[in-house]
This record gives C-alpha cells, structure tokens and sequence, in this order.
C-alpha cells in the first residue's frame, strides 16, 4: 500500500513536471542571462583577448603571447607575484591560526564568548574601502594611534608607516591579518558539529585538555581549515582597497598587488594586458584550489 | 600542578578575547569620536576623549557637499540590485530545489562555482559591457553589474530555504487549483523568508560597500556612492581630518546598524558560505 502510494505520487509529480516545463525555464531566464552576461561571456573574452594587442577603440589584433612575455619580463609582475606568495604564506599560517585559535577559544565558552564572536564580525561588515582609510589614519605619522602610542615612550619618534620600505609591506598586511572572522566562524562551525561521545571517549581514554586538542579536535575540523585557507587565499588574490587607497602599490612596487596592475592597464588602454593580468588572477586561484583540496583530503569525509 | 595549568589557559583565552576585541572595535570607536573633536584637538592629542559634544562636521558635511547625493545614491544601487537580483535568483533556485530537468545539477554546480571567479579578473569586458549599453557614468551601471554580485551565495542559500518546504504543500496548493506561479509566490516565497532575509542582508551589505567596481564605472560627482566619494575627499579635505573621520562615521555607520540587528543571520550564512559581507 505504502508503495502503490509512493509510486502514485512519483508518477503524478513528474506528469506535472512535464506540464511545468514552460514555467521552469521561464523562472530560470532571469539567472541565466546574469550568468551569461556576467560571467560567460567576460571570461571567454578575457581569455581571448588576452593574446591580443587592444586599445579598447581599434579592433584587437592577435599578438600571439606577446602579454605574458611582456608580464613575466616586468619588474611590477613579478613583484607583485612575490608580494601574493608572501600575502599567501602569512594568509595560510599567521591569519588562519589566529582565526582557528580564536575558534577554539570560543568554542571553549569562556566568559564574553558570545560578545567576542559578534564584534569580531564588525570589521566585516563595513566597506573595505572604509575599513583601509582607517587603517590609513591609525598608521598615519601625525595623528595615528600607533605613533602618539609610541610617542608616549619616545617623543621623537616618526614613521611613515605606509609610504616608507619595508614597512609599507607590513602595514598593508596588517589592515587584513588579525582580521580573521571567516576563519573562526566556519572552524568553530566544524567544532560545534563534533559528535559529543567523541570527546567523552577520549576523556574516558585518558586525554586531557591540549591532548584532546590536537588529536581531536584539530584533526576534525581539517576541512573547515582548509576552506577557510582557500577563502583567505582567494581573497589576497582579489586584494585592492587596501592597497588602491593606502600604499598604490609602492613605494617602488613593494606593496603591489594584481588588480592594482590590472586596474593600471586599463586606465592605459591596454585591454589585452590588462586581460593577461585577468587570466593569470583565474588560473592562479584554481591552482590554489586544488592544492589546498588535495592537502587538506576535502572531500573526505570524517563521521 | 593542574590548577596552575587550568589558570594558565584560562588567562590564554581571556588574553586571545581582549585581543579581539581591542582589534575589531577600537579603531571604529576612535574614528567615531574623533569625529566630534576639533582638528586641534585631533592633532594635539589624537588619543583623549573630545571635550566637546559638537555635530557641526555632520552638518557641514550634509549641506556643503552632496552627501545626501552619495547616500542615495548608495542606497539605490544597493537597494534596487538586492530587491531585484533576490527576486530573480529565487526563482531560480526554487525550480532547482523543486523540479526535476535536464540540466538541474550542472545549473546549479555552474551558478554555485561562480563564487571562485576573481571577480577583478573580469573588470575589462564588464567596463566595456556597461560602456556599450551606454551606462558609463550612471549609477545604473553600478546597479546592473551589482545584480550579478551576489548569485553563488543566493542560490545556495535560497535553494536550501526552498528545499526545506515540504512539498505536500505544493501539492495540496496544486489540488486546490493553484498554478505555477501562485504556488510560488503564495506558498513558498512567504515560507522561504529566513533564507530570503539571510541572502538579502548579505547582498546589500555586500553592494553598499562595493568600492572596485562603482570606482571604475563612475567618474562624476553626482554619481558617487559612499565609499567612492570617501576616497575623494581625501584629496579634497587633506587636513581638516574632523570633516573626513564624519565622512569616514557616516559611510560605515549604515552597515553596523545592519549588523546588530541581523546579527545571527549574518553571521549563520558567512558560516555556511564563507563569503565576505
């Protein structure tokens, strides 16, 4: 009876599915055509047009791979290749660890946990672009908290933190690495979803605290670590605000990231550059997502 | 020996707090109170407490240039992108939870991959898109690209609302002489209302703060948002920092205030999606 009933039902929503088809696809439409409109067809230009010479007014003329060579030969490429592998290696080391160390404290409920989760969030949820300016005024010599913090000390002291070598590098690096909220939040996600007789079977077994931790609990979230690196990642990738509006890029290109120099080319009309630039952003983040998946095994599961 | 230890990471977890804390919320608290002090209060003692209560950079912000401009339009090419793509991408995801076709998953794999496209990697083609349309300039520009902003993390998330409806719903919505599109804006977009706040709140959030892209297809005044006239200013105030820290409260003021009280939904879906707001 039971499965009469479930066939019955199976049979009656596939006929109206049949007869729905009109409205499905009508309901897809508006999403679809976002989707070729703003992803399909940019990306199939993108690459296509990165082997181009184009100025944006002449039709683009085929120069084979004159771009990349052009880009791999440039003193500003090249440098801000080594600034995102740096960006990289503090994302996935420094900035990560804070954020799953502050995972596994809130996941410990200590006093203030909740008020501690709510305004990490906060830098969060204002503008980039707002949240560099500020960063702008506290590493500002004249007025900035850091300096009248270290003119308390030492009244002579004077840093242009964000326009002087090496310290441009660190103080863009700093406006983003103790600003870790995604990380905690999806780590301590992972926590939260432990089994409890996991940890009472390893309290039974004798482990205490730090024991528990790193051959518990750490272990576990492994996939939430690694989606949040791949987050992180993805977002050095894409760092602008806080350098467009702090450092540009230098002093020298010490602090120059790839949308900067994207941005730069198409304000010079070097379309198919700027595009190589595009190209290269796309295949750098794939790489790194499959990287990350084969290290951190993502798509096994642990229960 | 083990009391010692259980103070010790005790103090551990206080101290990793206080540094939270300290990190998120005082460079906020510092802009906003700098911008009630004078400009020789902020530049002799940049640290101290203002000795005045004084709104006049608001004032003088708010009448002298057009901020009431840069605030609408914020709020236009924010609000209108959210209402609009939310409609759409809900139509989108719930025939994906709900129906059976070809194509289904591959749509959805395709909408949801978006997320790992560099969104700068594409500016060129999208500058030239919304030159062509004749949209250079115009903060309807901005609006129609903002509409493609949030499509991975909508779908996600509203697919999800939309397959936990249970579909004796439908069914009995159906029975009762509903058609397609009641069924659907009767019975599931109502019910579907957490998912559909979560996805909104997180696409307004997300447009309202959106400096690359309204930077790069924008150039006059009256066409600025919020962040992009921030940068501008500047340039244009140099050193009356009081009138910039006002411009700096009011530009992120807005998101806060959305924040606090959206605080759970926020932060549930930048957990399930790790997506920046």
């Amino acid at each position: 009876m039971e499965a009469k009933g479930k066939r019955s039902a199976r049979y009656r929503s596939s006929r109206l599915q049949r007869a729905n088809y009109k409205w499905i696809y009508l309901f897809l439409l508006p999403t679809v055509l976002i989707f070729a409109m703003f992803y399909v067809v940019p990306i199939v230009e993108v690459f296509a047009t990165s082997f181009t010479q184009w100025d944006g007014f002449n039709a683009p003329s085929f120069n084979g791979i004159r771009n990349y060579i052009n880009l791999f030969t440039s003193h500003s490429f090249l440098t801000s290749l080594k600034n995102l592998f740096w960006w990289c290696v503090i994302a996935m080391t420094l900035h990560v660890g804070f954020g799953t160390l502050v995972a596994f404290v809130l996941f410990h409920r200590p006093r203030g946990w909740k008020l501690t989760r709510a305004v990490y969030m906060i830098p969060n949820v204002i503008s980039a672009a707002a949240w560099a300016m500020i960063y702008r005024f506290i590493f500002n010599d004249d007025i900035g908290i850091l300096n009248s913090l270290i003119r308390i000390f030492n009244p002579d002291f004077s840093v242009d933190w964000f326009y002087v070598s090496p310290w441009a590098f660190w103080s863009v690096t700093f406006t983003w690495l103790f600003y870790a909220v995604i990380v905690t939040l999806i780590v301590l996600g992972d926590l939260l979803n432990i089994p409890q007789e996991l940890t009472e079977a390893a309290h039974i077994d004798g482990a205490t605290g730090w024991q528990l931790i790193r051959y518990v609990h750490l272990p576990l979230c492994r996939s939430a670590i690694g989606t949040s690196i791949i987050c992180s990642l993805t977002s050095r990738i894409a760092m602008y605000e806080q350098i467009a509006l702090t450092t540009a890029g230098g002093p020298d290109y010490q602090t120059v990231s790839l949308p900067i120099l994207l941005v730069n080319a198409i304000t010079d009309y070097r379309y198919g550059y700027a595009n190589a630039v595009g190209v290269l952003m796309f295949l750098i983040g794939l790489v790194i997502l499959w990287v990350v998946n084969r290290l951190f095994r993502m798509d096994e599961t642990d229960y | 020996m083990k009391l010692v230890k259980k103070g010790a990471s005790q103090a551990l977890m206080y101290f990793v707090e206080l540094v939270v804390i300290v990190l998120s919320v005082f460079p906020i608290l510092w802009v906003i109170m700098s911008s009630f002090k004078t400009n020789g209060e902020i530049l002799t003692s940049p640290l101290a407490l203002p000795t005045s209560f004084s709104l006049d950079a608001f004032i003088h912000l708010f009448q002298n240039y057009s901020f009431p401009i840069y605030f609408l339009n914020s709020l236009l090419a924010a609000g209108i992108s959210t209402l609009v793509s939310l409609f759409f991408y809900a139509m989108g995801a719930y025939v994906i939870a709900k129906f059976n076709f070809p194509g289904r998953r591959l749509l959805f794999v395709l909408f949801t991959i978006t997320l790992l496209v560099p969104g700068h990697s594409k500016s060129q083609p999208i500058f030239s898109l919304i030159s062509d349309l004749g949209l250079f300039d115009s903060i309807w520009g901005v609006t129609l690209v903002y509409l493609s902003a949030g499509m991975a993390m909508s779908i996600f998330v509203l697919k999800a609302g939309f397959m936990a409806i249970p579909k004796s719903l439908d069914e009995a919505a159906i029975i009762d002489g509903a058609g397609f599109m009641r069924t659907f804006l009767l019975i599931n977009l109502p019910l579907a209302k957490s998912a559909l706040s979560t996805a909104g709140i997180l696409m307004f959030l997300g447009n309202w703060n959106e400096y690359y892209f309204a930077s790069l297809l924008t150039h006059s005044d009256s066409q600025r948002t919020l962040p992009i006239a921030l940068s501008f200013f500047t340039s244009e105030f140099s050193y009356n920092y009081t009138n910039l820290f006002a411009a700096l409260t009011i530009v992120i003021l807005p998101g806060i205030l959305l924040y606090v009280f959206a605080q759970e939904q926020v932060q549930a879906s930048v957990a399930a999606t790790g997506i920046k707001g």
